[in-house]
């Protein structure tokens, strides 16, 4: 089994964003690149199964940081590493890499797409079900398990409430996951330094293929809804606070 | 212009953002306007019950399948959107719009948008907003039509509920198309709510990403004990494994409505305050103070979470052992 795997850097959520003078975009000048969450564990779930039944990963990346983070997956696993050109250095829109993860998922003869389920940047749509409608491949979103049965992969999907539907789907397919069966592994130093030597392998990138897409008209900042009162930074007048707060509405003391 | 707003329910409930989708598309639309309810699922009855507020119902019966797969879901959808040529299809941002709303964006090459919260005709266009980096940033998108909207589920009021007028339900039987699909349904597991149950709970402690790591759950699972409140999690926390899943509240997790809800290092993405949003009183921690949840916080501190748990809880104590 062939299982390639689609890691996208994107910008830190937890950093500050700025916009760009002209509103369109964010500032990419001072920003963190990090690994899609959801893509670190589509990542591990690929690895997970290559231990479970062999197969061989092949990790591709797009973005700012992409052969840091194909070292990383190559420490953790992958047989090979791919880095997938970016148009432009702005958003990485699923809808428009989607048709490059088709030809690479070709050309490399993959019986297994996995990517995350979701990235903050995918607004115009997400990658499963993009490049599984293009493949021609069923597509499942939302995984939180993995496994294979026989010739069948069997996938567990969040469908929220907490109930979770098991199905059989016979290969090729594409999944995107949203949990590892297991929390993504942690990376020996020794093991990044070896992986570091790993040649990388350059992919173009495709022509979108849709004619008409939405546009971004503006990018703005969200006003503060809420009319919630900031009690501030210091804990103890916080604690202060919060503690009279609780004990006025009943929740203290009982 | 003809808007096509799909539905969902399983188990025989309808999902109430279904109710949203109809709003959004009433909210969408000039009057003349026909919206068209699509629903798939295996008992009728709850969108025959509920979603009279459309113009008219399209349902597909999908036989023996409990919890129709997204695969079988876009199928039937795309056959819809083939008779009825709708302009805009909203399509709920739930574990099945996700499949189904890239599925019919990618067949028919109409443009799509996710996280949608506004809709706005725009001549032959529309403006739309929708959330993107976690709910940070609000982005305002061109549209032309046809077109389709991923809609996020509480951002539209639900429309009334009524029940559909017999002559306006057209009814297939979609067991066929369901037996046909390459994703087959073999199982599905409903949590045990034996320990807890987080949708009944009068007080929640939430911890996100921002507790750090496992151990520090403690710490705040000792300020739960005090406030004689239930232990939750977001999900990179329940991912972790630092919790089990029947304490995750959110979009894949619980939807909760306690009467008192601290959310500690819990930033608020749009999925997680899908899950706890309606919370009677919402008191929240985090250093960032842009984090989307002070939001929807009623009382808001930007203080290290540890120094706060830690003081506050020595309050409580003091406090009850008067």
């Amino acid at each position: 089994m062939k299982i390639l795997v689609v890691l996208r850097m994107i910008p830190d959520s937890a950093g500050e964003l700025e916009l760009t003078s002209d509103g369109r975009g964010i500032d990419r000048e001072w920003l963190d690149f990090q690994l899609n969450d959801f893509d670190d564990h589509a990542l591990e779930e690929a690895i997970l199964l290559k231990e479970a039944v062999g197969a061989t990963v092949v990790a591709v990346a797009i973005g700012e940081g992409s052969n840091r983070v194909l070292q990383m997956a190559v420490a953790r696993g992958a047989d090979e590493a791919v880095a997938l050109e970016a148009e432009g250095d702005g958003i990485i829109e699923s809808r428009a890499i989607a048709s490059s993860i088709v030809a690479l998922a070709r050309s490399k003869a993959a019986d297994l797409v996995l990517c995350g389920v979701q990235s903050t940047e995918d607004l115009f749509g997400q990658l499963v079900p993009y490049a599984g409608t293009l493949l021609g491949w069923p597509h499942v979103s939302g995984s939180s398990r993995l496994g294979i049965e026989g010739s069948a992969l069997r996938v567990t999907q969040e469908r929220g409430g907490g109930i979770a539907a098991t199905y059989e789907i016979a290969l090729p397919a594409v999944i995107g996951v949203q949990t590892a069966s297991k929390a993504p592994r942690y990376v020996s130093g020794s093991k990044l330094r070896e992986a570091s030597k790993t040649a990388i392998g350059k992919a173009p990138s495709e022509p979108a293929g849709f004619e008409r897409s939405a546009e971004i008209v503006a990018l703005r900042l969200p006003g503060q809804r809420g009319t919630g009162e900031n009690l501030g930074d210091n804990p103890e007048n916080v604690a202060e606070r919060l503690a009279s707060i609780l004990a006025a509405k009943g929740f203290a003391g009982v | 212009m003809r808007i096509v707003a799909c539905t969902e329910g399983s188990f025989g409930k309808l999902e109430p953002f279904s109710l949203e989708m109809i709003a959004a598309a009433r909210g969408a639309g000039v009057a003349g306007d026909e919206v068209v309810a699509f629903f798939a699922g295996q008992e009728l009855e709850p969108a025959i019950a509920n979603l009279g507020a459309a113009d008219r119902l399209v349902a597909a019966s999908a036989g023996n399948a409990e919890l129709i797969a997204a695969e079988s879901y876009a199928r039937l959808l795309r056959d819809t959107v083939a008779a009825e040529e709708p302009d805009l299809v909203l399509v709920p941002y739930s574990a099945n719009g996700l499949d189904v709303a890239g599925d019919l964006a990618a067949r028919t090459g109409w443009p799509l948008v996710s996280y949608v919260n506004e809709i706005r005709r725009d001549g032959d266009r529309l403006t739309v907003v929708a959330q993107v980096y976690g709910g940070k940033i609000l982005a305002e998108c061109s549209v032309p039509l046809p077109a389709i909207l991923m809609v996020n589920p509480g951002a539209f009021a639900e429309a009334e509920r009524r029940s559909v007028d017999p002559s306006k339900l057209q009814h297939s039987d979609a067991t066929a198309v369901v037996a046909e699909g390459k994703v087959r349904l073999v199982g599905v597991d409903v949590p045990s709510y034996d320990s807890v149950d987080l949708t009944t709970a009068e007080r929640i402690v939430c911890v996100g990403r921002g507790i750090g790591d496992e151990a520090s759950i403690d710490i705040a699972r000792g300020l739960a004990d005090i406030l004689g409140a239930e232990i939750a999690g977001s999900r990179p926390v329940v991912d972790s494994g630092w919790l089990p899943k029947v304490r995750q509240v959110g979009k894949s997790g619980q939807k909760v409505k306690p009467k008192l809800y601290l959310a500690l290092g819990v930033s608020g993405a749009p999925e997680h305050l899908e899950g706890m949003s309606k919370s009677d009183l919402i008191i929240a921690v985090n250093t960032d103070p842009k984090a989307p949840i002070f939001n929807v916080a009623h009382f808001g501190a930007t203080c290290d979470l540890f120094d706060l748990v830690a003081n506050l809880s020595e309050r409580l104590q003091a406090a009850s052992g008067r």
